[in-house]
């Protein structure tokens, strides 16, 4: 890790911890979190005494006894890579971001010093494209099984047959909705937008990203999630100027707004949504019967990793069920490994927030690569915020 | 006189806290009268003036202007005007704006050309014409003088205030405006309040010199008489310089006592208090009353230690056996006599009723100490 | 003499290089960078490709909303905080208890010393729906909102920007010559003509410091209105956010960086031209 780690921070350790136990209680989401500390390019790290215990001979590979990781705030249980230094004598050093565009401009820079990272599907192509990650050596993933994992899933992180990434939780994109202060049951897209005009005047909000903003707006005329066509796009402008002036907030920190009642519905992601609806049980998760957005998160190994045998000995690890098993329960976003899905308690896989029912999964769609960096939708969504 | 006076301090008393720097003063200052409050710093003096200006307000008693008891009336509504020490003009004003200031807050208003013509006159009257335009900073102390005294005067105040206002300024400079100040004060006609602590600022400018210490009026009376009859110890050492030499009473004579040196010599001093035989006093001797001549005479015998030539006059300290250093002054006149050089001796006599005896035991110390609380606070 | 003279002048050199050097490499050469990408052209995948072009300049009217929305609240927040600084300051400098001074300044500014990203959250809480709006429903006010409103986003800014505001008109206000006040209240003037004519104009180098600060830091404030504001209005700090952060426009968000740095260098003219005129100081200092 760069010893600038703590030059570069905006805020100082103990805040960040602060910050990081709202995070881990669920007050705030992921992709704000460090949007909006500015954490994204910094790093924090959680385990630092670093290879005092002797190395016991793993394999035949040398591992060190370092490594760092890029990934999520609150997306790993602490115990796993203490358990895999224990076992290695490789301490992790762990660096959590606040969106992909922030780890996307930080491996571009170069020396970033990571060996493992966590990509969502749409970014895969783009670090393929600019050659920044590795075909990964299935070989020394023993622990992977490919059979165990849904094809729909893998396939994100296979292109043209070779497997650059593979696959750790995935997700949905839906709204959270308070059926106290909105009674009537809602189902789809067109109704989300048309009760943010109406009923939830003014304590609606949808997400500062135009992935799943423009996407779901989209979806309202039941086009793509992904479209770029121009007419399509201009539809769905006009619909979220339309009903602009009618929301609470534009803001992908929407769980304090839900929890406080200051807003009754809001675009939310799978793990939000559980988490919200755990702790207020009148918010409930609703998929939009039109479709929308599913997501995964992957591991990949940046090809300028500075200890590849200690990557591919973490990522093993964390393909061990047993070991994932207890990441999962951790996180709380579904797992697209059956073996791990085996292992979980029941009422976790009968929640239907984490476990859609099939039919509602079926029109889904994945960001596309093409989506995330359209500059059309980018003036789009300015155009959005700005009105 | 029988006019109302222009200013009145009636039983005025000053704390600040557990310290009071004004005690029981009362106070008349008829019309037209230039006074000076003179007194060491801290002796309750600026106080006092600031009590007439009205950004102090007594703790007892009352300040009245022209027969006006002034309690409860703020600065701006008081007929008095202020020369502030380091005069306070406004930097972000100009000359001409600075003296304006007063007129433009005349209520009901004054025309424009009223202000202008006024503020020109007042510019000329302290002679300086053609210079409204300038910024304050752009002016010498003396400029800045003559500004904050235009500045005050162009109200036509029924007193004007002057505290410490020849301090900032060199010598020379000072004496022209002792002169100008003068003058100004007898063209206009007004009452001047002049505080300084400079005695003789007080004496060649005013007409009343008050002598203030320890928050009381000591002595007040034209400078002459503060001169040659200070009515205490305190105004005989502070007013002028003066030679003070201890003694006991041998023997009293209507208003003449004599009084034993130490070294023995008995001399005639007259008493401004009542005194007791063997009572311990000081015995005040001006320099000028002390004559000097050839060894034989006189009543005290001496050696010259230092002579000061200054031209009209030289001074001389001289050492007495059993008395110490004495400071004598004597006229010099072109072209006769001889001066007396240092290591000679010489007889010293006292001009009749020059010596004057005051009581040793005096408050001095006590008030000293009381001046400068009032000076911390001042 | 020639050559003392040159000594003279290594000496100080010398001992300006330290500064110069922190200058080069902290201003200047990041401002280097950003007028480099201005020119650019957006990669395919985000970032920057070398270009030399102008099409990015050209395209700012795209965010000319963001401009108009900046050059709005800029200056209505900085009067919002002047209005509440004013009179802090002026009780601080000049009518507060010696003893008391440091202490109250000290309550002013050590807020100052934690981010003002926790300081602004505090608020989401206390204005959001468990906060006052909760506390109202008590005496039967139901359903009231206060975050994410204009008002909100006002208070935010007066609150985070207060201290900045304080220090330079307090700073002025404290070195104002008190025999000034009376002088004028000797003259006639009136506690309001006096405060009007000499203390206020006296003050306004502070005034004019505090409010620059102020208007330039709100000129890339973005914090505040998506926290309070609830991301609603869009300002030219949340347009640079975006640009960098979520759809990698680095050559367009240098570009309107670009611009906004020279908006803010003519702020800062403007405010020191109009502070040395009033105040008739022959030197103004900028902080």
């Amino acid at each position: 890790m760069p010893k600038s780690y703590r030059d570069g921070l905006p805020i100082s350790s103990d805040k960040f911890v602060d910050q990081l136990m709202r995070l881990k209680r669920g007050s705030i989401s992921r992709r704000d979190f460090l949007g909006l500390t500015g954490l994204g390019l910094a790093t924090a790290v959680m385990a630092r005494e670093l290879g005092i215990m002797p190395t016991p001979a793993h394999a035949a590979e040398n591992l060190g006894d370092r490594m760092s990781i890029a990934t999520w705030p609150n997306y790993h249980d602490p115990q796993t890579f203490e358990n895999f230094k224990a076992e290695t004598g490789v301490a992790v050093e762990v660096n959590v971001f606040g969106s992909n565009e922030e780890m996307l401009a930080k491996l571009q820079a170069g020396g970033s010093g990571w060996s493992l990272f966590v990509p969502t599907n749409y970014t895969i192509s783009t670090y393929k494209k600019l050659g920044i990650i590795e075909p990964l050596d299935m070989a020394k993933l023993p622990n992977f099984d490919g059979k165990s994992e849904d094809a729909r899933f893998t396939a994100e992180g296979t292109i043209d047959g070779t497997i650059y990434a593979v696959p750790k939780n995935w997700g949905t994109t839906g709204f959270a909705v308070n059926t106290k202060k909105l009674a009537k049951p809602m189902t789809s897209w067109k109704e989300f937008w048309d009760t943010a005009m109406a009923e939830a005047d003014g304590r609606t909000m949808v997400h500062d990203y135009q992935l799943t903003t423009i996407g779901n707006a989209l979806k309202y005329y039941g086009y793509s999630f992904n479209s770029l066509k121009q007419d399509e796009l201009a539809k769905a402008e006009e619909l979220l100027l339309k009903v602009k002036p009618h929301l609470f907030a534009v803001s992908s920190d929407y769980q304090p707004g839900m929890r406080a009642g200051d807003a009754w519905m809001t675009m939310c992601w799978t793990n939000d949504g559980a988490q919200l609806h755990r702790d207020v049980p009148e918010i409930a998760y609703v998929l939009g019967k039109e479709g929308g957005e599913i997501w995964t998160d992957f591991y990949a190994i940046p090809k300028d990793a500075p200890n590849k045998p200690a990557g591919y000995a973490l990522l093993n690890y964390l393909m061990n069920p047993k070991v994932a098993v207890k990441e999962h329960l951790a996180n709380g976003a579904p797992c697209t490994d059956a073996r791990v899905n085996a292992l979980l308690p029941k009422e976790v896989l009968d929640n239907p927030i984490l476990y859609p029912a099939a039919d509602l999964l079926k029109p889904l769609e994945f960001g596309a690569a093409a989506t995330l960096t359209d500059p059309g939708r980018a003036e789009l969504m300015a155009r959005f915020k700005s009105a | 006189m029988t006019a109302v006076p222009d200013i009145e301090f009636r039983a005025v008393t000053k704390r600040y806290g557990a310290v009071t720097a004004v005690r029981g003063v009362d106070l008349a200052i008829p019309p037209s009268a230039f006074v000076a409050l003179l007194g060491p710093s801290g002796c309750g003096k600026t106080t006092c003036l600031r009590m007439i200006g009205g950004f102090e307000q007594p703790s007892e008693g009352q300040v009245l202007i022209r027969g006006r008891d002034m309690a409860g009336t703020p600065p701006y509504r008081r007929p008095v005007n202020m020369v502030f020490q380091q005069y306070a003009l406004f930097p972000h004003l100009d000359v001409e704006e600075n003296i304006s200031y007063g007129l433009r807050q005349a209520r009901p208003r004054l025309s424009s050309h009223e202000i202008a013509l006024r503020a020109g006159e007042a510019l000329s009257m302290v002679q300086l014409a053609g210079y409204g335009r300038r910024k304050i900073h752009e002016l010498s102390g003396g400029q800045q003088q003559r500004v904050a005294l235009a500045r005050a005067l162009v109200n036509k105040p029924a007193v004007l205030l002057l505290d410490e206002p020849l301090a900032a300024l060199d010598k020379k400079l000072r004496t022209d405006m002792q002169i100008e100040l003068q003058n100004l004060q007898r063209e206009i006609g007004i009452t001047f309040v002049l505080v300084t602590h400079d005695q003789e600022e007080a004496l060649s400018m005013s007409d009343f010199v008050c002598v203030m210490n320890g928050g009381r009026i000591v002595q007040l009376g034209q400078p002459s008489e503060i001169y040659d009859e200070p009515a205490d110890l305190f105004v005989a050492d502070f007013v002028g310089k003066t030679n003070l030499v201890s003694g006991k009473v041998a023997r009293l004579s209507g208003d003449l006592v004599d009084v034993a040196l130490a070294d023995g010599t008995v001399i005639s001093a007259r008493k401004r208090v009542p005194l007791s035989r063997g009572e311990a006093v000081s015995v005040s001797l001006r320099p000028e009353s002390l004559s000097l001549s050839a060894p034989g005479s006189g009543s005290l015998k001496g050696i010259v230690r230092n002579r000061i030539f200054l031209g009209s006059t030289a001074e001389y300290a001289i050492e007495v056996r059993g008395i110490g250093s004495l400071l004598a002054k004597a006229d010099h006149v072109i072209g006769q006599g001889n001066l007396f050089k240092p290591g000679e001796p010489v007889a010293i006599g006292f001009a009749a009723g020059a010596p004057l005896a005051f009581p040793h035991a005096n408050n001095n110390g006590t008030n000293q100490r009381e001046d400068q609380n009032a000076e911390i606070l001042s | 003499m020639r050559r003392s003279f040159f000594r003279k002048n290594l000496v100080t050199a010398l001992l300006l290089a330290p500064a110069a050097l922190w200058l080069v490499v902290f201003l200047v050469l990041p401002f280097v960078a950003i007028a480099i990408f201005s020119v650019g052209e957006r990669a395919p995948e985000g970032g920057y490709q070398a270009a030399l072009t102008f099409a990015q300049y050209a395209n700012l009217p795209a965010r000319a909303t963001a401009f108009w929305n900046t050059m709005v609240l800029a200056p209505i927040g900085a009067l919002a905080c002047l209005l509440v600084a004013y009179p802090v300051a002026y009780y601080l400098a000049l009518r507060a208890p010696d003893r008391w001074r440091l202490i109250l300044l000290a309550m002013i500014v050590i807020p100052f010393w934690t981010s003002l990203l926790m300081r602004t959250y505090a608020w989401m809480y206390i204005l959001g729906g468990r906060g006052i709006p909760a506390l109202l429903t008590y005496v039967g006010i139901e359903d009231l909102r206060l975050i994410n409103t204009p008002g909100a986003v006002l208070l935010g800014i007066v609150y985070g920007y207060l201290p900045l505001m304080i220090l330079p008109i307090y700073v002025s206000l404290e070195r104002l010559d008190r025999r000034l006040l009376e002088a004028s209240a000797d003259l006639g003037a009136t506690p309001l003509s006096t405060f009007l004519g000499v203390t206020l104009r006296l003050s306004l180098p502070g005034v004019m410091t505090g409010f620059s600060l102020v208007m330039i830091l709100l000129l890339g404030e973005y914090l505040i209105p998506t926290l309070l504001g609830g991301g609603k209005v869009f300002f030219i700090g949340n347009a640079l956010v975006d640009l960098f952060l979520q759809s990698r426009n680095w050559p367009f968000g240098s570009a309107i960086a670009i611009t906004l740095v020279l908006v803010s260098v003519v702020v800062l003219i403007i405010a020191n031209r109009i502070s040395t005129r009033l105040s008739g100081a022959r030197r103004v200092d900028l902080i």
